[in-house]
């Protein structure tokens, strides 16, 4: 086993590190959370400027041709600095169009996904608010070459920033099916913005008699069940390196404000109270921080481990909101307040511990896996 | 043509310019090497043939009611070359690294074995490479490693456990000798033992930790006194053992008079690993798994309870995360590191763990967990009950967990010491 990182990782840490030191900074993500849309595009197209949303795309395709561990990495840096991007969005699904799509729809889609001009985002979730794919509704019926398609999705993130969804639906026959949906400007697709903890733009999208080719269709039935359980999973580990780095940032920042905060005439640091607090964190952090890299190493072009993803997410789901919580608790009354960014980090925490199945349906999965 | 790659604009960009990085084979990162599984397989073969069939027995050396089939194991490991491996050649080891060493521990606590002879191998004998003459190494290495002698460890004392630097027994200068006399406790397997290395104190008059020399005692030595401490599982692992006046020979004084707190921290160093309750829970998660898939009627339908199953999956994915940061120990040690922060993690979150595995076997089995070993109609032969209890004392031995988090707190985040 190797904890180390290799030197194109430690080149993308320090990278990512000096650029979102400026660019993904307080005052971006409180605009971006209060509806200033242009300051996250602006930061976006910084992004793919640099290759980060195509990092993980094939070179063929226009990509870096990097692996999932390297992305983990990037991903561990945008968390620590809570970076209001669609870059998992982007990632894991440009991961689903290469190892489901077809060749024609990998030579369209991904070029554009590197170059930007199409944004993919995960659109899974219905009203149930359940990530089990089992229960989708959204119909497809089907027209000549076309699929006529009707309902609604829920907890899309970057609706409002993405040319597509990526979404499951349901066929004439009862078959699920994977299918890319433009939704840009699109006939027939309403948006409703929802008011998420995240404070990056989540929308409702409702679908009312879309015209969609069939051709769009990535993968059906049993291979389209497999698929987005891939993007699920790829998705938990995505947030489970995002959510590693803001544990660390968090843990941080609270280690540096319990060493300078002074009562009764020393550190607050100093009082065992208060180290076993922080101690707890640094275990917590470190922990998520290997389960997600683990998972991420078992993601290659010809498969990944489940038990791992699931492992990953149900340990960053859990642990980091707690941190989080226990970070306010060292900070006192000053970590209570608005005005305090240590709430940024927390809100986004509770987002993500959601976000690619929370740490409930995870177990359930993984306790299947482990065949109970 | 080929498009530059990404990452090279994405050096540019952020004039970190350094030469292109080349595309970089995949290194092996979260799984072992075909050297490392290799030794895994037959330490695991020699294993299977060593330990009686359906071995479920106790984990725990230093316990000792399997003494036999320790000692057994231990001359199998040595004649294998596996006791010692982690030591030098030139002292009849393998110069293994510090994975493989972690392999080995994990391998042989994940079968519940006995017999690697901690106090030995992993503690004692380290230390003598580190700070003992040559007279005492020839002397004492062959032997740890080739299983003949058995060590214990003298540190604790009634009134001196977390505060080791407090203690006080007493070495007075007589000659050729150091008078001993004082008590120390909470020692495994001192009936057992040939030999004890032992914290005690030559200069009363300085500061606590500078008054403090490591020396070794043959437990044959007249004035020594084992009194034997049953635990809360019943078994007698541990002991409390009396030095009235016991001569001991200059010549067994390890390291330089007086800098004993230095040398005895060596062992601590060795001892905080927690890879040996995280590998114990992964036996027992399993244990448990196999026996609510059970094909029992009544049983079987516990495995499909959403409760418990949710709970399984997650004490697995807690023993996961303790595992690896074992691995990660083991890992820094190999780049040079001295990781003391994180084996106090590792020490913490395996510990912890492993306790919430047995209490959660305890609750799983209902009014069958509360049956003590050997009761009729017990589940697991009771198995569960006994392992908890015995296991209270993981937070607490080897420095206890809250000292651990000091450590953490202090050495890893930097925090002020009060």
């Amino acid at each position: 086993m190797d904890f180390g990182l290799t030197e194109t990782q430690e080149l993308i840490r320090r990278s990512a590190r000096e650029f979102l030191k400026d660019e993904s900074n307080s005052e971006t993500i409180r605009s971006v959370a209060s509806g200033n849309h242009d300051a996250l595009e602006k930061l976006w197209k910084r992004m793919l400027e640099l290759g980060w949303p195509a990092l993980i795309i094939p070179e063929e395709f226009g990509g870096a041709g990097f692996s999932f561990s390297d992305l983990a990495v990037l991903l561990e840096e945008l968390g620590a600095t809570l970076a209001p991007v669609p870059i998992v969005e982007s990632a894991i699904t440009s991961w689903i169009i290469e190892r489901y799509g077809s060749e024609s729809m990998k030579s369209e889609i991904l070029p554009q996904i590197s170059s930007g001009d199409i944004l993919l985002t995960p659109s899974i979730v219905e009203r149930s608010g359940s990530w089990d794919t089992s229960s989708t509704t959204v119909a497809a019926t089907k027209s000549g070459t076309n699929l006529v398609i009707t309902g609604e999705k829920r907890f899309v993130a970057f609706a409002q920033q993405a040319t597509h969804a990526l979404a499951t639906i349901r066929l004439d026959d009862g078959q699920p099916a994977l299918i890319t949906i433009p939704i840009w400007k699109a006939t027939g697709v309403h948006q409703t913005p929802m008011d998420h903890v995240a404070g990056v733009p989540v929308s409702s999208i409702t679908f009312n008699e879309v015209v969609v080719p069939e051709a769009n269709i990535i993968a059906t039935g049993n291979t389209a069940i497999k698929a987005v359980e891939e993007l699920i999973s790829a998705g938990g580990v995505a947030r489970a390196a995002q959510l590693a780095g803001l544990g660390r940032a968090v843990l941080d920042t609270t280690v540096s404000y319990a060493a300078n905060r002074e009562q009764f005439g020393q550190p607050i640091g100093s009082f065992q109270a208060v180290q076993h607090h922080l101690a707890e964190m640094a275990i917590a952090s470190k922990q998520v921080n290997h389960l997600a890299h683990s998972a991420a190493y078992s993601f290659s072009r010809d498969g990944y481990s489940y038990e791992r993803a699931a492992q990953a997410k149900i340990a960053a789901s859990e642990k980091i909101s707690a941190l989080c919580w226990t970070a306010h608790q060292c900070h006192g009354a000053i970590g209570f307040t608005w005005e305090h960014d240590l709430h940024l980090y927390t809100r986004r925490a509770l987002a993500w511990k959601t976000d690619y199945g929370d740490a409930n349906f995870h177990k359930s999965n993984l306790a299947d896996a482990m065949g109970l | 043509m080929k498009k530059p790659s990404r990452v090279y604009q994405l050096v540019i960009d952020t004039r970190l310019v350094r030469s292109t990085p080349a595309w970089n084979p995949q290194i092996l990162r979260f799984e072992f090497t075909a050297e490392e599984s290799n030794f895994k397989r037959d330490l695991g073969t020699f294993l299977d043939n060593a330990l009686p069939d359906d071995w479920q027995g106790p984990a725990d050396e230093s316990r000792d009611d399997h003494w036999d089939l320790n000692q057994k194991i231990k001359q199998g490991l040595a004649d294998r070359g596996w006791l010692v491996m982690s030591w030098p050649k030139k002292y009849g080891g393998s110069d293994s690294s510090p994975m493989m060493n972690t392999i080995f521990a994990e391998e042989m606590a994940y079968r519940r074995a006995p017999g690697h002879d901690r106090f030995g191998t992993r503690m004692f004998g380290p230390t003598l490479m580190r700070f003992g003459s040559e007279d005492q190494r020839v002397k004492y290495l062959g032997s740890i490693a080739r299983g003949e002698i058995q060590w214990c460890q003298g540190y604790s004392e009634p009134n001196s456990g977390s505060d080791l630097a407090s203690l006080q027994t007493r070495a007075i200068d007589s000659g050729d000798n150091f008078i001993v006399t004082g008590t120390k406790i909470w020692t495994s397997l001192a009936h057992r033992a040939d030999m004890m290395f032992m914290l005690v104190r030559t200069d009363p008059d300085s500061p606590p930790h500078k008054g403090i020399s490591l020396i070794m005692v043959d437990m044959k030595s007249p004035g020594v006194e084992i009194q034997p401490i049953i635990n809360m599982a019943g078994v007698h692992s541990f002991n409390q053992v009396i030095f009235n006046e016991v001569s001991v020979p200059k010549e067994n004084l390890v390291g330089d008079l007086n800098d004993g707190w230095r040398v005895g921290m060596t062992v601590l160093n060795f001892e905080r690993s927690g890879i040996d309750y995280a590998a114990w829970a992964r036996a027992a998660l399993e244990e448990l798994i196999d026996y609510v898939s059970g094909s029992d009627p009544i049983i079987g339908a516990i495995s499909s309870d959403p409760i418990v199953r949710s709970n399984l999956a997650k004490l697995k994915t807690e023993i996961e995360a303790a595992r690896l940061m074992c691995f990660d120990v083991a890992w820094r040690q190999g780049q040079g590191e001295i990781p003391s922060s994180e084996a106090s993690m590792s020490k913490v979150a395996a510990t912890d763990i492993y306790t919430k595995v047995l209490d959660y076997g305890v609750e799983l089995l209902g009014m069958y967990g509360v049956l003590e070993p050997g009761s009729t109609q017990s589940e697991l032969e009771g198995r569960f009950l006994k392992m908890r209890l015995f296991y209270t004392s993981g937070p607490i031995l080897a420095g206890t967990n809250e000292i651990q988090k000091n450590i953490i707190a202090q050495r890893g985040l930097g925090l002020p010491r009060k």
